[in-house]
């Protein structure tokens, strides 16, 4: 290339006239670009030194020989070349240097220019992230992204996150994003407990009286988690299709791209901080505790609070406090620079340990990485890196038969520390049979143990070669591996197994390996001077297997006999019992009662696993840096589909225009300071899940063992999900640059949705189908607003806000599938994540109040309740109207405050916890019951129709008649509109003076923070916190966020700690 | 130029031949690892077998008559439950519509059929053509034909012509009449299969397969089992003019004839999925108590049997604590019943109790009893009836007669187990009961209440699908023709304005299709056979009418 660029110019040296090597005398002028002068920029020859600056007015001279080439440059601007062409006098405009100018990593570990990106993007910096001092990365990207939904299962310690970009496309599919570190791709799985039809990986579905938990009870992390957030040096959220259109389907949902931390210098640094943590429960569901328990006014010894009120000074006990402790964590991190000439290297090591609020809820992980960057010296660098993590998880069972629901039900009547009773006793509150009475949630979270413990390698490799100036070729080689243990123990004596079954416990081993590279090779290339053409031409491998060894049994007492366990013909006591094999020896259960998933039975581990090979190419052209236009194409072949289905491409194209240079009278006046317009459309697919194409035997239980075909009729015929997408939007900067906006609209249509395992008539020969039917649409807003309010030299403050709209509906759906949902989310009652055709994605299900064709309600004639319509139908809708995150920073000499207030307006959610409440008489709706009160209605009598209904006036009393509030459907306890404003984050740091900490030998620099956690919570809500999901991150499709069950809110977080550097 | 030339090429020439390595290694993973896309057929049988009585399997439990039986036996008056007015005693169906466990009830044999024996008979069929195993092909055909006269029996029209389709969205249902032609048809194809020999026939594959049947692998008892389907299926429409007598006899002749032949499923009786579900370790009839009908037959009570005390009584129902033998009216409770009076639940235990032990229980309500599923008593009753109704009524009283020994025999031979042992029928006892004439009448004096209602006490537990195609064809309340008694003696459905209140007054006659199949994919099949109508359980089947 280079002798072709020597070549080109000779050959136009031959034609030029020798006159032109003459001197001439060059005068010009120096603008900025809003055409103001700008003096003193210095103006120098190519290739010489000599050289002169601009005056006040932005004026130079300088004699130089056609053809030369000057360097126009000023602090602040960003430099200039330009050609001399005759004696003509100059114009340049200089465009300001920001720091939204710096390159940012995009797909593929490649930097480019924000001018060039045909889509959004944004970025968030390590430190903030760091700064929240949130253990789970994930969390601290909450309301710092525009489109960004972040999702916690529980405030437990450990709890896993989702995260969503722009909203759900897929209904069966996940609809997280890629998380892609340092150019290599990581794991960011959840152990979904659902084995996909038993034909892939996943937990036993439990007999003995505990059917399959669906993700409900029991959480696992998300193993993106396992990552220091310490090692992080910055984010780019890449949402659209387009932006992840070289990332094939794996990144449909968008991907968050990873930057980690390295040494910037081969001098010896050391950088050391740590954070001290203590959390406390502020937020709590609100209870009624006004009478004692019974049914319709009557005094029985049940879990139902319907009885008379207490008598006057009845001894109650403050249980919550009894329970919840006061947590504490712990992290310090450690990094060190150093370096051998060309080849630095950056040693990090963290340490995080969390005891919880709750008993026996703990989490820890520790995590030591070495990396390096080695140049070779013209042509290129290498980067390998290397990192282990290690975290282990105590936890405790949450929702359907967690701790806080036993709490919100357990009589204040008894003292909950002085009736747990020890590992061998339940003392019984008003069953004899301990597994008749309901757990003591002290019991619960001390004898109902789960937990998991994973080691993690990750090993990169990131290769730059340089062989000639035109010509780049990249490669990122990743592996990683983890292996996960964990358990799950439900007591002998607990209330949620019968005593038949002596204790249940399921053991889980998994393991997961994931090798992926991607080579690509840029070259570029300009054609005269306003042509610039890049083509990129690259390669991607994936291979990523998950294997799991998973064994459910029970039994692991022998018996129990008045509530006495036995065990070898004695009665266990505290301490034998403790001397049973521990939760994570799978031997602890019957021989004959373990159960085992396919392979397993065997000895051997299930697997998935996903392959996928590609192509790619990237054509991207630009005019004078003005108008930039990008073309890409990628191929692709996965191992999920079948062969005749297995190759598929898809296009991707944009283009970005920067208006403001283009016309640059917008500039003028000093409002407008950059504008670019945007645009992009994409097509993109979605895998399904391995093996859904195959239908397959499962274990016959029954007498003569053997197999029979599991529920699922999987679809040889399948094609992957295909989505298209096209997003429009701008970038504007105003004020010099000091007000910034960047606003997007994007359309995306999934269509051919994999909707898996729907149900037919049995007809099929089976129970759950697989086709690709169905479509969604999903549209949205993102308007990221930034403001530097204040900018003197003390005192700065800047603010930005991040804002999205998003609506979505299903466009399509079988035409006998009235409603389709997946079953995880039918966590209480009735209550599930239904979708209809021409309904929104993200509605809720469940039964409602009967009404007549004026709505009014239905009311029995002969009980005076109101009739309950018992059919799955659209009772809400989960999707918020807006959710805005408000971010300032605020610096004031060596002080620095940050805060992040994160609101979510509008979107319905399911209480599943009042509902709960309000059937055993705890909510502050049964307050209220000896008022008599006619519900507002007409009876359904034959009349309700006609023109004349008849009114109800039946009284009814809920003291005497609790179905009053029993029998109340799902409908009442979908919260409308409910909108949250919370202060999310907070610190103050203070950086100590440079004078003060030079007393301190070897320390550089110093600086202490206080950072809270989750402090104020402005909700209409009446549940503890509205930020719920019923399900782990594990679950797929749009999941149960918005449904609350016993959900454990997030608690306030109180952070100290110093950073320093030596 | 040459660099880009040659650059090119390598770029290329790897991704081509990466390419190529690279779908073969995709391809490699594609067929799921973990559990076979195919298994042995001997290794499908055992489940389809189970299907037959109550199946278990990982994914999907308890299908099969055992769990329909808990509501057609209330409706027969098998068993009714100890408190009052349970609507399956008050003949009524499942009104559940959603998606919970109790919309499905009476649809465990809908279940059984298209589901858990569905695909896998279907597999058996074609795998083992494939293998040339006619004896499993054979074996498969007459389970399906099992499965169609189960389904037709128990819902009326049922998908037929569209079943097995996993491409299709919507099913259309087909007639009773074209589902009992396809029975025969099955069984005929069975017949035809069982009777081939040589290629991959093996007596002792095909017991590999069905160790938990007591056909085991003997080709020539398969048969007679077929044959027992054909018997019953000619035999449902005895109310039609194009009955044929002759059939039924011409298949009873060659069916099951002897104890021996008799088909049971098996139960290996060592955890919950391989236990009966009628035993007191699996714990589901708890609340079912003998009637006052099967009572009365027994202690002679009933106007057919004046006076006749039957030894069988202490073998298939319960004693209270009188040592008497009374039972509950279905949707009474317990009524007046003194607590001396009131019968022991299944298992033993007192009235009161809903728990027993596997110890105390008899018969069928044993943990690990051999199911009945055709038995030679069952079919001696069938040709009795077929005789009868052709006027030969000789050689009637002696299929009759040879039922009754064939039965007690059964009883003594595999169902004495924890039958005090005063109580066992010793051959002087057999002998006598027979030679009552008030058991065993004169030729001329047989008349259909007593092979009815000798079938009924022979098939009490078991046979509840059986015996409510005998009731519905005698519409429970049937006067035989030229006289003024009751076919069924003494038997009383609960008093009209008693009955479930979506009956509308009328007696159950069907019960609709599974719910979580049909309820919510295919309501277009459904309004098409009235089945969205809420008596449409009480709408009359076609085998029954004239």
């Amino acid at each position: 290339m280079r002798k072709l660029t020597n070549r080109l110019i000779t050959l136009l040296l031959f034609l030029v006239p020798l006159v032109t090597q003459a001197q001439i005398s060059i005068s010009g002028r120096v603008l900025n670009d809003a055409g103001v002068a700008v003096k003193g920029a210095s103006v120098i020859i190519k290739g010489k030194t000599s050289g002169t600056k601009t005056d006040s007015q932005g004026n130079f001279t300088i004699t130089a020989a056609k053809g030369d080439v000057l360097i126009i440059s000023s602090i602040g601007f960003i430099t200039k070349q330009v050609t001399v062409k005759d004696g003509a006098a100059i114009t340049v405009n200089l465009n300001p240097a920001d720091f939204t100018m710096e390159e940012v990593t995009v797909a593929m570990d490649i930097k480019r220019n924000p001018r060039e990106l045909g889509y959004s993007v944004q970025n968030i910096k390590g430190s903030d992230i760091q700064e929240t001092q949130r253990e789970n990365f994930i969390n601290s990207l909450q309301g710092r992204v525009a489109g960004a939904t972040i999702t916690s299962t529980s405030g437990n310690a450990g709890a896993s996150s989702s995260i969503v970009l722009r909203g759900f496309n897929s209904l069966s599919l996940s609809n997280q994003p890629l998380f892609v570190i340092d150019g290599v791709i990581a794991d960011n799985q959840t152990i979904d407990e659902n084995s996909n039809g038993q034909s892939g990986v996943g937990l036993v579905e439990r007999g003995a009286g505990l059917t399959s938990t669906n993700n409900r009870i029991t959480d696992y992390n998300n193993r993106i988690s396992d990552m220091n957030p310490n090692d992080i040096e910055s984010v780019t959220v890449l949402k659209g299709p387009e932006a992840t259109a070289l990332y094939g389907s794996q990144a449909s949902s968008g991907a968050i791209i990873i930057t980690t931390r390295k040494a910037k210098t081969n001098k010896l640094g050391i950088q050391y901080d740590n954070a001290f943590r203590i959390q406390t429960l502020t937020r709590y569901p609100q209870t009624f505790d006004g009478f004692q328990n019974g049914f319709n006014g009557d005094t029985l010894s049940v879990f139902r609070y319907f009885g008379p009120a207490y008598a006057e000074g009845t001894q109650r006990f403050n249980n919550k406090k009894n329970f919840f402790k006061t947590g504490f964590s712990q992290t310090h991190n450690l990094g060190v620079d150093f370096g051998f000439k060309k080849s630095i290297f950056r040693f990090s090591s963290s340490v995080f340990d969390q005891d919880g609020i709750v008993p026996n809820n703990a989490y820890n992980r520790y995590s030591l990485k070495l990396s390096n960057t080695t140049q070779l010296g013209k042509y290129g660098d290498i980067s390998p890196a290397l990192s282990y993590m290690h975290t282990s998880n105590s936890k405790v069972l949450r929702s359907a038969g967690g701790f806080m629901l036993g709490l919100l039900s357990w009589p204040s009547t008894n003292d909950i520390s002085k009736t747990q009773g020890d590992n061998a006793t339940k003392v019984p509150l008003f069953n004899a049979n301990p597994n008749s009475d309901f757990d003591n949630p002290l019991f619960n979270v001390n004898n109902n143990k789960n937990g998991e413990k994973t080691g993690r390698i990750n090993a990169s490799l990131g290769i730059n070669l340089r062989p000639t100036k035109w010509l780049s070729v990249a490669g990122r080689f990743g592996y990683e591996t983890y292996s996960t243990e964990g358990f799950l123990r439900y007591h002998p004596l607990s209330y949620y197994i019968s005593a038949g079954v002596g204790g249940i416990q399921d053991n889980f081993w998994r393991k997961y390996e994931g090798y992926n590279h991607t080579i690509t090779a840029t070259a570029k290339k300009t054609v005269g001077k306003n042509f610039n053409f890049r083509v990129m031409a690259g390669t991607m491998w994936q291979d990523y297997e998950t294997e799991m060894y998973a064994v459910t049994g029970s039994n692991i007492v022998d018996s129990i006999i008045n509530g006495k366990m036995w065990k070898n013909g004695t009665i266990l006591n505290d301490a034998t019992y403790k001397a049973l094999p521990s939760p994570s020896d799978s031997n602890a259960t019957r021989v004959i009662t373990r159960n085992r998933l396919l392979r397993n039975v065997y000895g051997e581990y299930n697997q998935s696993i996903l392959r996928s090979f590609a192509y790619f190419g990237e054509f991207a052209f630009n005019y004078k840096n003005l108008v930039f236009l990008n073309y890409t194409h990628r191929f692709e072949e996965a191992s999920t589909l079948p062969e005749s289905n297995r190759k598929f491409n898809y296009p991707g194209a944009s283009i970005s225009t920067i208006v403001s240079d283009i016309l640059p009278f917008l500039k003028k006046g000093d409002i407008l300071s950059y504008m670019k317009l945007r645009g992009s459309v994409a097509a993109t697919a979605r895998l399904n899940t391995p093996y859904s194409t195959q239908s397959v035997f499962v274990n016959n239980l029954s007498s003569g063992g053997g197999f029979s075909y599991g529920f699922f009729n999987n679809n040889p015929d399948l094609h992957p999900e295909k989505q298209k997408t096209f997003e429009i939007g701008t970038e504007m900067r105003f004020l010099k640059s000091r007000v910034t906006l960047d606003a997007t609209y994007y359309n995306t249509l999934n269509k051919g949705q994999i909707i898996e395992n729907f149900r037919l008539s049995y007809g099929t020969g089976y129970v759950l189908n697989t086709q690709n039917a169905g479509s969604t649409r999903n549209q949205g807003v993102e308007i990221t607003l930034g403001a530097k309010v204040l900018d003197r030299k003390s005192l700065t403050w800047n603010m930005q806000f991040n804002f999205n709209r998003g609506w979505n509906k299903v466009v399509e759906l079988p035409k006998n599938v009235s409603l389709y949902y997946l079953s995880d989310g039918n966590v209480y009652g009735n209550a599930a994540g239904g979708i209809v055709l021409g309904g929104s994605t993200t509605s809720i299900s469940g039964w409602g109040y009967m009404r007549n064709k004026d709505g009014e309600k239905l009311i029995n004639a002969t009980t005076g309740l109101p009739v309950i319509d018992g059919n799955q139908r659209i009772r809400g809708d989960r999707n918020p109207d807006f959710s805005l995150g408000w971010n300032n920073s605020f610096a004031y000499k060596n002080w620095k405050l940050n805060f992040l207030w994160d609101s979510k307006v509008g979107g319905d959610i399911f209480n599943g916890t009042n509902q709960y409440l309000t059937t055993i008489g705890r909510s502050t709706l049964t307050a209220d019951r000896l008022t008599p009160r006619v519900i507002d209605g007409v009876l359904m009598d034959g009349l309700e129709n006609s023109a004349n209904p008849t009114r109800n006036t039946m009284a009814v009393v809920p003291y005497y008649n609790d179905n009053y509030y029993r029998l109340l459907p799902e409908e009442e306890f979908i919260e409308k509109d409910v909108y949250w404003f919370r202060l999310r984050d907070i610190t103050l740091s203070y950086m100590f003076p440079a004078r003060m900490v030079k007393r301190i030998k070897v320390v550089k620099t110093l600086s202490a923070f206080f950072t809270a956690n989750d402090v104020i919570l402005i909700s209409n809500y009446t549940g503890a916190d509205a930020s719920v999901n019923a399900n782990t991150a594990g679950t797929r499709g749009v999941g149960t966020f918005g449904f609350d069950y016993g959900t454990m809110p997030a608690q306030l977080s109180l952070n100290f700690g110093f950073r320093a550097s030596f | 130029m040459k660099k880009i030339k040659l650059f090119n090429c390598l770029l290329s020439g790897t991704i081509l031949l990466s390419v190529q390595s690279c779908s073969k290694k995709i391809d490699d993973v594609y067929a799921n690892p973990n559990a076979n896309v195919k298994q042995p057929i001997e290794k499908l049988l055992p489940n389809i077998i189970s299907n037959m009585c109550i199946s278990f399997t990982s994914q999907g439990s308890n299908y099969g008559p055992q769990n329909d039986g808990l509501y057609v036996g209330r409706y027969v008056q098998y068993w009714a439950t100890n408190t009052a007015n349970n609507q399956y005693d008050l003949m009524g169906q499942t009104t559940t519509n959603n998606t919970s466990a109790t919309a499905d009830i009476g649809g465990s044999q809908w279940a059984m059929h298209y589901y858990g024996m569905g695909t896998n008979i279907s597999k058996v069929i074609e795998w083992g053509t494939e293998d040339k195993k006619w004896d499993y092909v054979g074996v498969a055909h007459a389970i399906r034909a099992f499965g169609w006269l189960a389904v037709t029996d128990m819902h009326g029209e049922v998908i037929l012509k569209d079943a097995f389709n996993p491409n299709l969205l919507v099913f259309r249902y087909d007639t009773q009449k074209e589902v009992y032609d396809e029975v025969i048809r099955q069984c005929r194809l069975a017949i035809e299969n069982l009777s081939k020999t040589g290629d991959g026939v093996s007596a002792a594959n095909l017991a590999q397969g069905a160790s938990y049947f007591s056909l085991q692998g003997d080709v020539e008892k398969w048969k007679k089992f077929t044959y027992a389907i054909m018997a019953r299926t000619f035999h449902r429409i005895t109310n039609k003019s194009s009955y044929s007598a002759d059939s039924v006899i011409k298949y009873c002749n060659l069916a099951v004839n002897n104890n021996a032949d008799n088909a049971y499923v098996l139960f290996q009786g060592v955890s919950s999925q391989t236990n009966s579900y009628y035993g007191s370790f699996r714990g589901f009839i708890g609340a079912l108590r003998q009637t006052k009908f099967i009572a009365d037959l027994e202690s002679g009570l009933n106007s057919s049997f004046p006076g006749v005390v039957d030894p069988r009584a202490w073998y298939i129902i319960r004693e209270n604590t009188a040592n008497t033998f009374k039972g509950i009216r279905p949707g009474k409770g317990v009524e007046a019943l003194t607590t001396n009076d009131q019968p022991r639940n299944f298992w033993g235990g007192l009235y009161s109790a809903t728990t027993g032990t596997n110890a105390n229980s008899r018969y069928v309500f044993k943990d690990a009893m051999p199911w009945p599923v055709v038995t030679a008593c069952e079919i001696q009753f069938l040709k009795a009836e077929a005789l009868y109704r052709k006027g030969d009524k000789p050689g009637a009283q002696a299929a009759y007669s040879n039922g009754i020994s064939l039965n007690i025999d059964m009883l003594n031979n595999d169902y004495s187990s924890s039958v005090p042992v005063t109580r066992l029928i010793n051959p002087a006892m057999k002998a006598a009961f027979i030679a009552n004439p008030l058991v065993v009448p004169s030729a001329a004096n047989l008349n259909l209440s007593h092979i009815m209602l000798q079938k009924y006490i022979a098939l009490y537990g078991y046979g509840f699908m059986e015996t409510w195609a005998d009731l519905r064809r005698f519409h429970y309340l049937d006067i035989e023709a030229g006289t003024t008694r009751q076919v069924y003696t003494d038997f009383a459905p609960p008093a009209l304005a008693e009955l479930f209140a979506n009956n509308n007054q009328k007696y159950v006659y069907r019960i609709r299709p599974r719910f979580n199949s049909e309820f919510l994919y295919n309501i277009d099949a459904l309004t098409q056979i009235g089945a969205l109508a809420l008596d449409f359980h009480t709408k009359e089947q076609w085998f029954t009418q004239p």
